[in-house]
């Protein structure tokens, strides 16, 4: 658990980070970057060059410096993960909540709409929106958000139903709670250790779909470097360049490894 | 009541159902790209007159039904399909329903496979390590497990492609497809066994992430009912932990896979597109990403057709088990409703 | 916990330990009976299933396959969505069915001129609207019936029928007035008006056997889309869907017969699996990219088995700039761009040396490239004073050049299973940073490029074309052609325009020539598109093939000799 916390903590300070980290420009006179190369920036003449003492993690096909990739990359990887998982939440907790505690024609529309969205090939509905709307960043976070809330909403559905039942929720009605407060001051808090485990394991989820996508050719635009990219380019150079699959690899692997170990001690408290 | 209550599921299937299928209709109609540009695509061509190739473009559209208005054209596709005639592909001309039937078995095959390994390891793993939790082997495994989850599979797969395929390093596997060349010429159990030769690294990828979850599933939930009393009870009438575990923990710790399953027919038959890519297994997840490149409405519209009706009916049949089993939802539901 | 799908379905809803909670069956409630469940796993029956298979699987390592070495194996990327000869669309079709189905002409690889094939000589009218061809009378179909000329009539007129999914054929012979037949070996196109490329694409028309098909049925889903019948070296075998299609040797062909006994292509549509496979063995023949080529064998073992060759087909590489935007409006902005992308140091650098520099849009081994024209060299300084004459420079000092406020940004598209696009995309967005031109790259998959490209919505884009030996520049730069032609980038030119027209109907290659060649220079001066580079082609060959040879246009399996007889091991 600790560990985990360790790891997240320090990828996101990279993340956040990064253009000061790996930049082949420096903002301050005083600091420059340590890794004086800029994610984008190729070196014609340093070709899938393995790790060296100029370029700590090698360059890739076009010149351009592992390391620095792997530096920016944080940045997409770990927003790709919360803000998809962000959408996910917000669209869940509010459709779940309502079906859930309002019940009605509200439980029976919305209801619908989650099996609907449940019972879609995911697959194609990512690859129709990303045609659609073009492979962009955000488009992808939504993308895979909006795939990932019908679970979410099932439980929180689920839940508020069953609360709704309770004690602690009749009293405060009876004291004259509207409905809103009730929803959010007491039935919410109720439900965040699930939702924070699934939201660790979405976040997981959300960081390899990134890289299987990427794979398929579906991922992020070329200039922004994610390590899905990364590690969907370095494969057909397995045998000759290592370090370019090793790297986002063990990038990848580690991030959502801490994320997994995250939610299952979640779980597990 | 009972009645009431199957009934009230059932016909609440029809309008998830049009959802599902009018979404991705006009989903896909309003998606860029035409299938009958697609097909004229002439980039290359000699003596291309602008006019010329629109008017071929245009016939290819009436070919495939596209110049009517699109919510004619999903009436019309409901109209054939209460018929069970999804159609001619765009791509080939064959009836949807046979390209489906030629990806289908392999993939099921492919994913029953899966499930076989997949449920003899993660049982015997999550068992053992529900019997001591907590202790090093426990945390050993769940490390483990976790390791291997997090692998993305594309990577995976290639790496055990290059360890033990590819000629390089080991070479005890075949590379690629489900059969080798020639292999007609192989009695039965030959053919079974080389079928299974080449499925052992796709179905190693397949395994690797579900065996992580399933085991620590197992495990929980065999943890939270070794506390329970009647458990106690097993053992104090001097029952081995073992045999309690197999006994009386296991059948009461299953019952959450009820829902699990309940997901399983369609997942079972929607294969996977990275696997089947790598391993040039041509399954559902091949066919469907295929379809999907080429804009060839008609299989990718029976493709959904049967992942909706196959994942409605487990799920209709999922809350039926459940409302049996626990009277307390049937009445949650019909306050609900 | 969710569980990994890779895009398949299995999801945990996360309810499931909420349900379990409330069951009074999980609770454990005494009085209620425990009834085994009807999902209810049985270990004891899976093991079973397991170990019996294990057991199977193990026992099938005593059968070890082979695979005859007078066989070529090769790789397709993807599998051809059908082979009917008039209905496919995609080039792995097209290698498939090169080798079963024949035309009235051929072309020559050493030469590079047309020769006879089912047809043994033909006749021009003067006027170049009448091409008569005289068909060879020996020839037979695979299943034994005679070919005539009611063969190429009635694949004619199915061509024309809208009924039949040919969009892509029907477009090339919609200017033909008619076909006759003369009699049973002599038919006659008549034209509607001349032009020079009409000899080959009457000369390249498909030819599909008559007596197969029944009045009534339906053409696209013919049987013989499924297993084609032609008059080739190579018959139709095998097709083992979404596996591999088998063509073995045609005994009673009427020509001089290949050694090579039999082709099988095998459908792998990952190139790093497709690579493992030729180095394992399980190929002879693969087309390299250039880093496989230059870094990736290399290896002792590699060289041992295998024969490199490269050739240089008819392709080139551009980037298109679109004309209507007012950004590449001005040709000097052209020109510029061109003069910003440093093409020798990327061929040298990126490309292993492999690969040249093309200037225009014609064949460089054809009579219509001028050879005299030098490419634009690699030069910023000169590059910025042009953009300063068209009205850009940073007025505003934020380091980007803009002209009347608006700053100098665009985006590049390129087909997202483009590693050369994406490659050259990087480098040229670099490159434009440091002058201060900001581009953005966007990859879409062929669907949406494509509609993107006929809707004229882009700024640049990076494109391949494969011209046809005998190209007709017309529909890439005539103004006609602009607005919902091949002519994407919208170039008008009133005299390019006049030389294209005439060129169309010159029968005379030098004439011709004459009229391209000074487009071609109108072309240089104009930078309509950036020209990158003509790419070779990179073969590796198993050395168990003799005679190889690696032509212009291509390899020659069946001039090829094999002199071992040993069988090999079969994955």
């Amino acid at each position: 658990m600790k560990v985990s916390v360790i790891i997240l903590l320090l990828m996101t300070l990279t993340a956040l980070a990064a253009p000061f980290l790996a930049n082949d420009r420096s903002f301050s006179s005083l600091l420059s970057p340590p890794i004086p190369y800029h994610p984008n920036s190729t070196d014609s003449d340093a070709i899938l060059t393995p790790p060296n003492r100029s370029h700590l993690l090698g360059t890739d096909d076009i010149g351009r410096d592992v390391l620095a990739q792997l530096i920016w990359g944080t940045r997409i990887s770990l927003s790709v993960g919360l803000v998809a998982m962000s959408i996910a939440l917000t669209l869940g907790i509010f459709l779940g909540g309502i079906a859930g505690y309002f019940g009605g024609i509200w439980d029976l529309l919305i209801s619908r709409l989650i099996e609907i969205f449940s019972c879609f090939p995911t697959f194609f509905f990512i690859l129709a929106l990303l045609s659609f709307v073009g492979p962009s960043l955000l488009n992808l976070m939504i993308v895979i958000g909006g795939t990932s809330w019908p679970g979410i909403a099932r439980l929180v559905r689920a839940e508020f139903f069953r609360l709704r039942e309770e004690e602690f929720v009749k009293a405060a009605s009876a004291l004259g709670a509207g409905s809103f407060r009730i929803l959010f001051r007491h039935l919410l808090p109720n439900i965040v250790r699930p939702l924070v485990v699934i939201a660790s394991f979405g976040i997981a989820a959300a960081i390899l779909g990134e890289a299987s996508l990427s794979f398929l050719g579906f991922g992020v635009r070329p200039e922004d470097p994610s390590w899905g990219s990364l590690l969907a380019s370095g494969e057909a150079y397995w045998d000759v360049a290592w370090w370019l699959t090793l790297a986002p690899g063990s990038a990848i692997f580690l991030t959502v490894t801490a994320f997994n170990l995250l939610g299952e001690s979640f779980r597990n408290r | 009541m009972m009645k009431q209550y199957v009934l009230k599921r059932f016909f609440l299937l029809l309008p998830t159902f049009l959802g599902i299928t009018g979404l991705t209709f006009f989903m896909l109609q309003l998606a860029p790209g035409d299938p009958a540009a697609l097909k004229a695509q002439s980039f290359t061509e000699l003596l291309a007159d602008p006019q010329q190739t629109e008017a071929v473009v245009t016939e290819t559209q009436k070919l495939y039904g596209l110049e009517k208005p699109l919510s004619l054209q999903y009436l019309l596709w409901l109209k054939r399909i209460v018929l069970f005639d999804f159609g001619e592909s765009y791509r080939d001309h064959r009836p949807v329903m046979a390209k489906i039937a030629e990806a289908l078995p392999i993939t099921l095959l492919l994913n029953a496979l899966t499930l076989l390994v997949i449920f003899v390891i993660a049982f015997p793993l999550g068992a053992y390590n529900a019997l001591k939790p907590n202790s090093f082997h426990d945390r050993v495994s769940a490390l483990f497990l976790f390791l291997l989850y997090s692998l993305p599979s594309f990577w995976f797969a290639l790496l055990l492609i290059v360890l033990f395929a590819g000629g390089d390093y080991l070479n005890l596997f075949p590379l690629i497809g489900i059969f080798s060349d020639g292999a007609e010429r192989l009695p039965w159990y030959g053919r079974i066994g080389n079928l299974l030769w080449h499925l052992i690294l796709p179905v190693i990828v397949l395994s690797v992430a579900n065996i992580a979850f399933l085991s620590r599933f197992v495990r929980a939930s065999l943890v939270e009912v070794m506390k329970k009393e009647y458990i106690r009870t097993a053992y104090a009438k001097g029952l081995s932990p073992f045999q309690v575990m197999v006994k009386h923990a296991f059948k009461n710790a299953l019952l959450p896979l009820v829902t699990l399953f309940g997901s399983l027919l369609p997942a079972l038959l929607s294969g996977s597109v990275i696997v089947e890519q790598i391993f040039s297994i041509p399954g559902m997840g091949r066919l469907s990403f295929e379809s999907v490149l080429a804009r060839d409405y008609p299989v990718i519209m029976g493709i959904t057709v049967m992942t909706a009706t196959l994942m409605l009916i487990s799920y209709f049949v999922t809350d039926i088990v459940y409302g049996f089993l626990d009277p307390r939802l049937r009445l949650h539901e019909r306050r609900g409703l | 916990m969710k569980m990994r799908s890779h895009f398949k379905t299995f999801r945990c809803c996360g309810s499931c330990h909420l349900r379990r909670s409330t069951s009074p069956l999980a609770r454990g409630a005494p009085g209620i009976q425990r009834r085994r469940h009807p999902d209810y796993v049985d270990f004891k029956m899976t093991s079973k299933i397991f170990f019996t298979l294990l057991f199977l699987l193990l026992t099938s390592c005593t059968y070890r396959l082979e695979r005859d070495a007078r066989e070529l194996v090769m790789h397709l990327a993807a599998e051809p969505a059908t082979l009917n000869l008039l209905t496919y669309s995609d080039h792995y079709g097209a290698q498939v069915l090169g080798n079963i189905y024949e035309r009235l002409i051929d072309v020559d690889a050493k030469t590079l001129t047309f020769t006879p094939k089912l047809a043994t000589h033909w006749e021009i009218s003067a006027d170049g609207k009448t091409i008569t061809f005289f068909l060879r009378e020996n020839i037979r179909w695979h299943d034994g019936f005679p070919f005539t000329a009611d063969d190429v009539i009635f694949t004619f007129e199915r061509i024309l029928d809208p009924a039949v999914d040919a969009p892509r054929l029907r477009q090339q012979y919609l200017d033909v007035e008619k076909l006759e037949k003369i009699n049973d070996y002599t038919i006659q196109f008549h034209y509607k008006r001349p032009y020079f490329g009409a000899f080959f694409t009457a000369g390249a028309l498909p030819v599909l056997p008559k007596h197969v098909f029944k009045a009534g049925e339906n053409f696209n889903a013919h049987e013989i889309g499924r297993s084609p019948i032609g008059t080739g070296p190579y018959r139709f075998v095998s097709w083992e869907k979404g596996r591999s299609l088998r063509l073995v040797r045609h005994e009673e062909y009427w020509d001089h017969k290949p050694q090579i006994k039999g082709i099988v292509f095998n459908i792998i549509p990952n190139g790093t699996v497709a690579f493992q496979f030729l180095k394992k063995g399980g190929l002879d023949l693969f087309e390299l990219s250039p880093m496989q080529w230059e870094k990736q064998s290399s290896s002792h073992s590699f060289q041992e088995r295998f024969r490199k060759y490269h050739y240089f087909p008819p392709n080139f590489s551009f980037i298109a700039w679109n004309m209507r935007r007012p950004l590449f409006a001005d040709k000097r902005v052209r020109q510029a761009m061109t003069m910003l992308l440093d093409r020798s140091s990327i061929i040298e650098k990126q490309l292993g040396g492999l690969g040249k520099i093309v200037t225009g849009s014609a064949y460089p081994l054809s009579k219509d490239y001028d050879t005299s024209i030098e490419p634009l060299p690699y030069n910023p300084e000169r590059a910025i004073a042009l953009l300063r004459e068209a009205g850009f420079d940073d007025h505003d000092g934020d380091g980007l050049l803009d002209r009347e406020g608006v700053v100098f940004e665009f985006t590049y598209l390129y087909p997202n299973n483009s590693n050369f696009g994406k490659k050259i995309g990087l480098l040229l967005q670099r490159q434009l940073q440091n002058v201060g031109i900001r581009m953005h790259l966007e990859q879409l998959e062929w669907a949406t490029l494509l509609s993107r490209m006929q809707k004229r919505d882009f700024d640049a884009l990076s494109l391949s074309w494969i011209p046809p030996l005998q190209a007709d520049p017309f529909q890439l730069w005539h103004s006609s052609q602009a607005d919902r032609g091949s002519n994407i980038s919208g170039f008008r030119h009133a005299e390019v325009d006049r030389l294209l027209e005439e060129g169309r109907t010159l029968f005379d290659e030098d004439e011709r020539a004459k009229r391209y060649q000074k487009v071609h220079r109108l072309l240089y001066e104009e930078q309509p598109v950036l020209f990158l580079f003509q790419m070779p082609t990179l073969a590796a060959v198993s050395k168990r093939f003799e005679n190889v040879q690696a032509y212009p246009l291509g390899l020659k399996p069946r001039e090829w000799t094999i002199e071992s007889t040993a069988m090999l091991k079969a994955w």
